[in-house]
This record gives C-alpha cells, sequence and structure tokens, in this order.
C-alpha cells in the first residue's frame, strides 16, 4: 500500500471528534475533584445515579428559581440619586500577606439598597482608583428612605468576555458583598475601611508563578464553564472504565491480563493503525524524522555549526535534577540531514547518561548511528521516549501551561477596563484551573511513578525551561524543508494571529492608550513575578567542565528552540535577572516609549499563541504519538539486564509496567479526547468573531499541512 | 406650588416635611430627656465639658465696625461678660482634648441676652443631628480612649478631630475657638445673613498644643502622656493665675454671607469651612476677664442658644439631616441644663477635680 495514501487514511481514522452526550444510566463522573490516577470516583450504582439525578433537578429548579427571582427582582442600572451628598469610601487592596498594601485598580464596585418589597435600587456605581481607593457619592436621604430595609456594597471582578456581532461585553460576577447598617449612614463619609480581597493570588509554596486555589469547585478566582465540565464528563467515563478495568485485573488477577490487552483495550491511534497497514513502518528511519518534525515533538533543528544541511535535535535528560534509579532518562542528542525535499533522515543519536542499571556514571557518551544494527531501533526508540518526556514536561507543561498560566494571572489581575480584558480573557481562562488538576494527577501523581524524575525533579526542571519563555522578539520556527508542515502552519497561525492583534489594537488604541496604567501594572506583576532566566543565579564556574558544558549546550539549545532572545533588556529584580522582559516602565501613555504598544502586541500575540495553536498542536498530537506503549511512553525502565534500556520492544522488563501502561493511556486520551472550546466553533460565544473567520478563511491552507481549523482551542483548560 | 408638581405630589411632599420635623423633634427631646435623667440628674454632669474654669469681666463692640450694622452690636457698645474655657469629656487638662469657650454677655450664671458656645478647630466632628447621635452612641471610652470606632467609619471626623484636640497647650488663653455651625445675622438694614463666630487672643499670641502628626489608629487615645508631670488641673491653675498678674483680654470676630433663596445646603454644614478670601473675619468685639470665678460658680454657669436676639439666633431646620439640626437640638436641650441644677439641689455641688495621680478621668469625685 502507498505510504502517503496508508498514513493519510490513518489520520482521518484517529482523528478525534468531540462529541457530547450521555445516556441516563451511564456512569457518571461527579466532579473534575474526583478524577484520580488509580480509581477515579464514578457513580454506577443504579440507586445513586437516580439520586444524582434528583440532585440534578434540584439544583436545576433552583437555579431556574433564581432566574426568576432576577427577573422578578431586577438589579436595573439606573442610580437613585437626586442629589449626591454623602459618599461610601475605603479601598480595596490584595489579601495576599506582603500585598495587604498592594490595591487592585478599576475594580467595580456597587451600593444597593433592597426595600421591604425585595425590589433593589441601586444607590451608586463606580470603579476603585489606581490606589485601589474609592468614593461612591449616593444620595443619603435614598439611602435612608423609610422604604430600603438594608443597604450593601459590593464589589466584581470580569470574569468572563463574550462577544455579540464583535462587539465585546464583559460579564462580572460578585467577589465581595458588605451589608452596611442604614443606621450608620448619617451623611457625609462612611468609610468602609480597607477591604482585602482574594483575588487571583500568587502561591506562596512554588518556584514559578502559579494562582492560588484552595478547591477547583468551590474556592477558586474563576470556574470551569458547564459546558466543558460536561464535555469532560461525559467523554472521560468510557476511558475511566477501561482504566478501572485493567487496576482491577492487574489487582486481583494480574496473570489475565497483558500488555496486549491494555493496548487494545484503548482506542486504536494513529501509530497502531499505519503498523496495521504498513507493518515496520513507524519504526522506520522516515517516520522516525516525520515525527520528530511534524508530530507531537515538534522538534527544534539547531543548525550544526560546520556541516550544512546538519541538525540537531535534542532532549536533555535527568541533568542534575533529583530523579530516582528505576528509569532511565539519558540525553538524547540527534543528528538529522534535512535537504530541501523529504523528511529529516536521522544519521545518529548521542546518548550521554546511564543506559542501564550497572553503570551510572551521568557522563558516560554512546554514539549510534544505522551501521550498528538493532542498535539503531534501540535507540530511536530511546530518542522517542526521550522526546516524548522533554515534550510533555517542556514544551506542553512548561511552554504551554506554566507559561499561559502567568499571563493569566497578571492578566486577570490588572486588566478591567482596558480592552485588553476583551482581547486576552477569551483565551487565558480555564488554564490555572486544569494546571491545578495536572499538579495532583500528573506532576505528583503519574510522573514521579513513571518516570525517571521525582516530583522535586520536576517542579525544578519546570523552572528551569520556563526561564527560557519570553515573549519579547519570539517568532515561530523557520521552515526547514518542503515538508516541514509543523512550520509552515506555525507562521499561518502566527500570522492570522499578528493580523487579528493588529486589527484589535486599531479599532481600540484610544481606551488602550485611556487606562495605559493597567498595561503598566500588567508588566510589573508579569515581570516580578517570572522565574529568574535560566543559569543567571547559578554560579557556573562552581560546576564541573561537563556540568557547565551540558548548561551551555543546554542553554544554547532551548534559546533556540523557544525563540529566547538573549540580547533582550531584562529587569533585575530583588536580585534576580528576571526572564519575561518588561512591556512598559511608564505608568502613564504619555511617557511610554515608543516600543511599548509595539511590545503590547507582541506580549499578546505571545500569550495567545501557546495559549491556542502551540498548547493545541502538542495536545493534539499526543495520543498519535503516545497512544502506543511499546512504541513510545513517558520512560523506560533500566531493567535487570546488562543492556539496560537498549533493548528491543519484546523485552517487557524496561516498558512500563502494565499499570503505568494502562495510566498512561488513560491519560493520553484524556487529554486529547475530552477538549472543550475551539476558536471557530466558539461553543460559549465569547472568542472574537474576527479571528473566527480569519481562521476560517485558511481553512484550506491549514487542512494541507494537515490541520483542522475546527481543532485548535481557543484556551488552555485541559 | 411649584410649577410642574400635581397637587397629589405637592400633598405628598409636605406631608414629608412635616414627618421630617416631627422626627427631629422627636429626636432632640427625647435625646435632651436622656441626657437630662442619665446624666444631669444622675450624675450631675453636664453632657460633655465639664472640666472647667470660669471668669467675669467686660466687653466692649470695636468703635469702628466692618460688618453691617445692627441692634444688638452698636459700636462701642460695652456688656458685661463670663466666660467659661472647658475641656471637652475628661477631667484632666493633660490629655488631648478639645478645648472650649463660652462666652455669656452677662455677669449671671444664666440670665443673658447674648450665648455662644465654640470649641477649638474650624471643624467639627459631626454634622447634623443625626450623626452627632450616632457620635454619642459610639463613645464607648475606656481608660482615656474613646471613638475607636467613629474615628473608623468617619472619616470627616477624624479630620474635625485632628484640628480640634490641643494636646499640651500653654494656656487656654491663646486657643482659637470657632462656632462652627452658622448662626442668623439680620442686620439694620434687614438683608439676611448668616454668621460664624470665634475667639482668640487679642495680641495675636501663637496658638499652642495643636497636633502635626496624627497616627492613622490612635487618634482615640487621648490619654495622659508618660511621664506626665502636670496635674490634672494645670490649665485652670495657668489660667487663674494669668487672670490675677496678666489679665486676659480676647478678641471676638465674625464672618458674614448673604444668604440667598438658592444656597447650597452646604453652606450651612459646619464641616465646610467658608472661604475667609471671600468671606473675611472681622472684629466684632474685645473682651477682658478680670477675675475668676470659684469651682462652684464655674459650675453653675451654663450657657444656650436660646439666649440670642431673634436677628442672631438659630437658623431653622427641617429634618435630622439638615446641618442646621444640630443648633436644634442644643436650643431644645433646657431640660437638661435644669435638670443638672435640680441634681445640684438635691445632691449638693460636686466636687472640684482632686490633684491626684487617677489620671485619664472622666469620673467626679475620683
Amino acid at each position: 500500500m502507498d505510504i502517503n495514501s496508508a498514513c493519510k487514511e490513518c489520520k482521518e481514522k484517529t482523528r478525534i471528534s468531540y462529541k457530547y452526550d450521555g445516556r441516563f444510566f451511564k456512569p457518571k463522573l461527579l466532579s473534575i475533584n474526583h478524577l484520580q490516577l488509580g480509581n477515579s470516583k464514578l457513580l454506577r450504582n443504579p440507586i445513586v445515579l437516580m439520586i444524582e439525578w434528583l440532585l440534578r433537578q434540584f439544583r436545576h429548579l433552583r437555579n431556574r428559581l433564581q432566574a426568576f427571582g432576577k427577573r422578578l427582582f431586577p438589579r436595573r442600572s439606573k442610580v437613585s440619586c437626586h442629589r449626591a451628598d454623602s459618599q461610601l469610601v475605603g479601598s480595596i487592596h490584595f489579601a495576599e500577606r506582603d500585598q495587604l498594601d498592594k490595591p487592585i485598580h478599576n475594580l467595580r464596585i456597587e451600593f444597593w439598597g433592597r426595600t421591604w418589597w425585595l425590589q433593589w435600587r441601586l444607590l451608586s456605581a463606580g470603579y476603585t482608583d489606581y490606589d485601589g481607593n474609592f468614593s461612591l457619592p449616593f444620595e443619603l436621604r435614598q439611602a435612608r428612605n423609610w422604604k430600603v430595609i438594608r443597604t450593601q456594597f459590593e464589589a466584581y471582578q470580569t470574569t468572563h468576555v463574550y462577544f455579540k456581532n464583535d462587539t465585546p461585553t464583559l460579564h462580572f460576577e460578585r467577589c465581595y458583598l458588605e451589608l452596611i447598617p442604614v443606621s450608620n449612614l448619617t451623611g457625609m463619609r462612611y468609610n468602609l475601611r480597607t477591604i482585602n480581597l482574594s483575588l487571583w493570588e500568587y502561591r506562596r509554596d512554588t518556584n514559578v508563578p502559579r494562582t492560588k486555589i484552595v478547591n477547583v469547585t468551590n474556592n477558586a478566582p474563576q470556574y470551569y464553564t458547564q459546558g466543558r465540565l460536561d464535555a469532560l464528563y461525559q467523554q472521560i467515563v468510557p476511558l475511566e472504565l477501561i482504566k478501572i478495568k485493567h487496576l482491577a485485573q492487574i489487582a486481583y488477577a494480574p496473570e489475565t491480563i497483558s500488555l496486549q490487552e491494555i493496548q487494545t483495550d484503548y482506542a486504536e491511534n494513529l501509530t497502531r493503525c499505519i503498523e496495521k497497514k504498513l507493518p515496520g513502518y513507524t519504526r522506520s528511519d522516515e517516520w522516525f524524522g516525520e515525527r520528530i518534525m511534524n508530530g507531537m515533538n515538534r522538534g527544534s533543528f539547531l543548525p550544526d555549526k560546520n556541516e550544512p544541511n546538519i541538525y540537531w535535535v535534542k532532549y536533555f535528560g535527568v541533568c542534575n535534577y533529583e530523579h530516582n534509579n528505576e528509569y532511565a532518562l539519558p540525553t538524547t542528542e540527534i543528528k538529522f540531514e534535512i535537504q530541501e525535499h523529504g523528511f529529516p533522515r536521522p544519521l545518529a543519536i548521542h546518548l550521554t547518561g546511564p543506559t542501564n542499571a550497572f553503570h551510572k556514571n551521568p557522563w558516560q557518551k554512546k554514539i549510534v548511528t544505522k551501521s550498528d544494527g538493532e542498535e539503531w531501533m534501540f535507540a530511536k526508540r530511546v530518542a522517542r521516549v526521550a522526546g516524548g518526556f522533554s515534550t510533555e514536561v517542556d514544551e506542553h507543561f512548561t511552554g504551554t501551561h506554566l507559561n499561559t498560566e502567568q499571563y493569566a494571572i497578571a492578566a486577570y489581575r490588572n486588566f478591567r477596563q482596558n480592552p485588553l480584558a476583551c482581547l486576552l480573557f477569551p483565551h487565558l481562562k480555564e488554564v490555572a484551573l486544569i494546571n491545578h488538576s495536572a499538579d495532583k494527577i500528573i506532576i505528583h501523581g503519574y510522573i514521579p511513578s513513571a518516570t525517571a524524575l521525582t516530583e522535586k525533579g520536576i517542579h525544578d526542571r519546570t523552572r528551569d525551561i520556563l526561564g527560557m519563555q519570553d515573549w519579547k522578539n519570539w517568532e515561530p520556527m523557520k521552515v526547514l524543508c518542503d515538508q516541514h508542515d509543523c512550520a509552515r502552519a506555525d507562521r499561518l497561525f502566527w500570522e492570522i494571529l499578528v493580523e487579528y492583534v493588529e486589527d484589535f489594537f486599531e479599532k481600540n488604541l484610544t481606551n488602550i492608550q485611556l487606562h495605559w496604567r493597567e498595561v503598566y501594572h500588567f508588566s510589573k506583576d508579569l515581570v516580578e513575578h517570572a522565574v529568574p532566566v535560566f543559569l543567571s543565579d547559578k554560579d557556573l564556574h562552581k560546576l564541573s567542565p561537563a556540568e557547565r558544558k551540558l548548561a551551555e549546550d543546554r542553554f544554547e539549545y532551548y534559546s533556540f528552540q523557544y525563540g529566547f532572545d538573549t540580547t533582550a533588556t531584562r529587569a533585575v529584580v530583588n536580585g534576580q535577572l528576571k526572564t519575561v522582559s518588561p512591556i512598559t516602565t511608564a505608568i502613564r501613555f504619555e511617557d511610554a516609549l515608543l516600543d511599548d504598544i509595539p511590545n503590547i502586541k507582541q506580549a499578546c500575540c505571545y500569550a495567545i499563541m501557546m495559549a491556542t495553536y502551540m498548547h493545541t498542536w502538542i495536545n493534539e498530537h499526543q495520543y498519535d504519538d503516545m497512544g502506543e506503549v511499546l512504541y513510545n511512553c513517558g520512560g523506560l525502565r533500566f531493567g535487570d539486564k546488562e543492556r539496560g534500556i537498549m533493548a528491543p520492544e519484546s523485552d517487557l522488563g524496561i516498558a512500563p509496567d502494565l499499570t503505568r501502561s494502562t495510566q498512561m493511556l488513560w491519560l493520553t486520551n484524556l487529554l486529547s479526547r475530552t477538549e472543550y472550546g475551539f476558536i471557530t466553533k466558539n461553543e460559549e460565544g465569547d472568542v472574537n468573531p474576527v479571528f473566527s473567520k480569519l481562521l476560517l478563511a485558511k481553512r484550506e491552507e491549514f487542512e494541507k499541512l494537515g490541520v483542522d481549523v475546527h481543532a485548535i482551542e481557543s484556551r488552555t483548560n485541559i | 406650588m411649584p410649577k410642574g408638581v400635581s397637587i397629589p405630589k405637592a400633598i405628598w411632599i409636605w406631608l414629608g416635611e412635616v414627618v421630617d420635623k416631627i422626627v427631629l423633634w422627636i429626636y432632640a427631646k427625647s435625646f435632651a430627656l436622656l441626657i437630662a435623667v442619665f446624666v444631669s440628674l444622675r450624675g450631675r454632669q453636664r453632657m460633655s465639658h465639664n472640666n472647667g474654669v470660669a471668669g467675669e469681666g467686660w466687653l466692649k463692640i470695636v468703635d469702628d465696625p466692618e460688618f453691617p450694622e445692627h441692634p444688638f452690636f452698636e459700636k462701642g457698645r460695652q456688656f458685661p461678660i463670663r466666660i467659661r474655657h472647658a475641656s471637652a469629656t475628661f477631667l484632666d487638662d493633660a490629655m488631648n482634648c478639645i478645648r472650649s469657650i463660652s462666652l455669656k454677655f452677662s455677669h449671671h450664671h444664666w440670665k443673658s441676652p447674648f450665648d455662644i458656645e465654640m470649641n477649638t478647630g474650624a471643624q467639627s466632628l459631626f454634622w447634623n443631628a443625626l450623626s452627632f447621635l450616632k457620635f454619642a452612641a459610639m463613645r464607648q471610652e475606656k481608660w482615656g480612649v474613646e471613638y475607636v470606632e467613629y474615628m473608623r467609619r468617619y472619616p470627616d471626623g477624624v479630620s474635625g478631630s485632628e484640628g480640634a484636640l490641643r494636646r499640651d497647650p500653654i494656656s487656654f488663653h491663646n486657643l482659637h475657638y470657632y462656632s462652627k455651625t452658622p448662626f442668623l445675622y439680620l442686620g439694620t438694614d434687614g438683608i439676611k445673613r448668616y454668621a460664624k463666630y470665634r475667639v482668640m487672643p487679642a495680641d495675636d499670641e501663637k496658638e499652642t498644643g495643636i497636633g502635626t502628626k496624627f497616627s492613622s489608629f490612635d487618634l482615640p487615645n487621648q490619654r495622659v502622656l508618660p511621664f506626665e508631670t502636670r496635674g490634672r488641673n494645670f490649665l485652670k491653675y495657668e489660667y487663674m493665675e494669668r487672670v490675677e498678674k496678666l489679665g486676659a483680654r480676647y478678641r471676638l470676630q465674625i464672618q458674614l454671607r448673604a444668604a440667598s433663596d438658592d444656597d447650597d445646603p452646604e453652606v450651612f454644614n459646619n464641616m465646610v469651612i467658608w472661604d475667609d478670601r471671600i468671606y473675611p473675619w472681622v472684629d466684632l468685639a474685645y473682651f477682658n476677664i478680670e477675675k475668676v470665678l470659684d469651682w462652684k460658680e464655674s459650675t453653675m454657669t451654663t450657657f444656650s442658644v436660646n439666649n440670642m436676639p431673634k436677628t442672631l439666633g438659630v437658623l431653622p431646620a427641617k429634618s435630622i439631616y439638615d446641618y442646621n439640626s444640630l443648633n436644634y437640638m442644643r436650643s431644645h436641650s433646657e431640660i437638661a441644663r435644669k435638670a443638672r441644677w435640680l441634681s445640684y439641689k438635691i445632691y449638693g455641688m460636686v466636687p472640684p477635680i482632686p490633684d491626684n495621680d487617677n489620671r485619664n478621668n472622666a469620673e467626679w469625685g475620683k
């Protein structure tokens, strides 16, 4: 069978589609908090399902009553005030213990009265100023009118943006309520003192900027939309049942289950499909090169310093991170030859580090080429695994999830009246929530048990990688050959994004300038909470020559891989050279430099790019490249043989064990099949239609590059 | 009836005004009654300014008045005068207190054609009957600390307090005192005006005791400073000696502004200082205090806003929110004064404040 048509057929067949439906007695996941690496808490008992149904009906009824109540007692925007002779004053600050004097600016605040017959009267409305202070003028006689039974002060945070016919509407949710006894209002000013709000706080227990979330369902700065949860719950159940079955069999009757059976129970992925049609092809050099270039890995091909047409793809292993002694993760450097036509051709694979349980010298080197026979196959597998691990941890989790989260926190903390809220919020929402879940399931759960790094090792590694993520002068990777679809697609999306952002700025420049101070604070938060530049806080002279070389190699490669501009001017905060470049240092637009507008444009493009396209690419291709355990996995065990990980796929002693295998397939399915929130589908009406239109206009061009525009997510929420 | 207002609407408005006035009357009378029973009769006390010293002398209206002619303030006219200086609230001169002077154009302890009460600071700590009652209710004094919650909630009370408190003044004499609330001034020309009064030393002696650095949370702390060496009555003793040796000469000034039909209610707000570039202060009279009265006479001396000519009296108030309601309440507090005198007759005169070490005190006889 023709290779191209076989691949095309399999890509079509294994393309993930997103259908959300569920029958009544189908097991249900009650909440995202109940997702676990082991047995997630599913409701399966019919009686429990009935009760759950009744509970849902009750909630439905309650919601309808509340909606009815809102219609019956509407909150009108007309302010009841003929002559303001009194004021509510106070200030609103953050609640973090070292930020008690940091003001929350431009927060919407309202002063309401409620009558005896439960009607609402708006007595005053306004915003906090940039010092967090507010002064709400109101009429004393209106507030103390005999009809008014109680008065209350409310503060609102901007949670969502919705678009109707290109016009954005900000959606506010109340984040603070204080009842004010009417008897306390005596005229002149009434001081509500300093109100401290826990609003998009930074965690204090992490070495990277993360949002403080106590509970993702009821104590978080934002929540998943119901649509997102429904999609997740409905899609996850079949996968969960498969995993539960496997785990039960492993626990009680391990002889009844094998890796093959585990693999077969899950949906067929791209590599298995192709193997069926073209046995051996997915282990070939051609496929290897193609997937490194255009698969999940989206490899960064660093040109060789000396030889033309020679490139290197590097996956750094355990390095100096805390690791276990069960899994191998050598540094893997793959030498490719790339001609103008055709896929990258692997020439050699350099492995640095232990490949078996006996020889643990971290600097031992092994170079494998095609002439080494079956060792070449083993080395390619090791490279795939190293690539899979690095892509998942470095590019996926750090480069998109954590990277996007730092922009999300800074944006939600600071953008309120600036139109940039409308530009960024639709794409930055929910990332903090999914990262919170990832902490439990992946960082604390799967990775330390199924790969070489411990949890601490992962934390240190993600901090280092985040130290190479900066918006300044970032560009998508260059196209190296006519098969480089990944780079072409990157560039195409970037062009659309830049056009969209330029258009947005053109329409909203006046208000962006008017509320420039929000941009200043956004930049300040981003920079101050950023991690230090990789290696900037280390004394390289204290390292051994080998360690220093590794560090320098990593810095060089990461700079290339992540488009990190080493010449950019960065801020030093508390003695640390911060990774994220300042966007502006001007509080007022009148004092802004010429570069500041281009800076904020580029920062917005970068944040949206990471949150949408970059995340989608890796997420979408995960199951293609990590949906077959023996082909690729999170980590290979050393095993107990001399050959270690340089062994055939048939050696199950080095492959993930049964538990890790089913967990890995569950995870990759979970991450690939439960997506919700796409730019073109715009399920919640929160994506700017202009963006959708621009993307749809290039649909065919994307299709030629193997990208379905309808599958590009509008945010990182899985 | 205003144009565009229907009859039912007009009736409704009128009814509202009547209700407002009834409520104000009830507030004023109830408060006066409470003070009369629980403070005056039981405690033999004034509401606040118990710690004071009175003196007598003579007042003369200036010979070249710069203010519109008024039959009561005829140029060169002389009056007997009795004054009483006091420190508000506490019975210890060394505490951080608001100081006062009250004037009576008479040598009688009560009868007088003109009385005026003034305190230090150009602004008050409350602005209408409602806020005054809130102020009274939120005193919650303990060991020389008071109005903690009031200061937290009412920033205008804070600014009034910062302007009014005097710690360690050298003398009552060199302080500046303000009436704060405006009064009527209907001169010979028949033009209605509003008037505010102030008293200061005649020789422009510099005012002492003014605070400059205020704590954002410790303002309610009016306690005597640690290691204070002066006694509880030092300010009164100083005044006695001053009057005996040097005499005490003051000037009484007046600030006037013309009344208009469309006056902003803020004109009557005692928290709003009239701009003295537009409404300058001019000398009304000078007075000398020649002798200090004893404790009994000082305690008996009483002042009332009702002791004013009709053309100089209290402005009418319409509701408890009205800024003129403060003077309305003052004018309806006769019962408290009478209750205090009755208490002296029944229980005897209150004892003078002892020179003991019981500092930060607000209670008699201790």
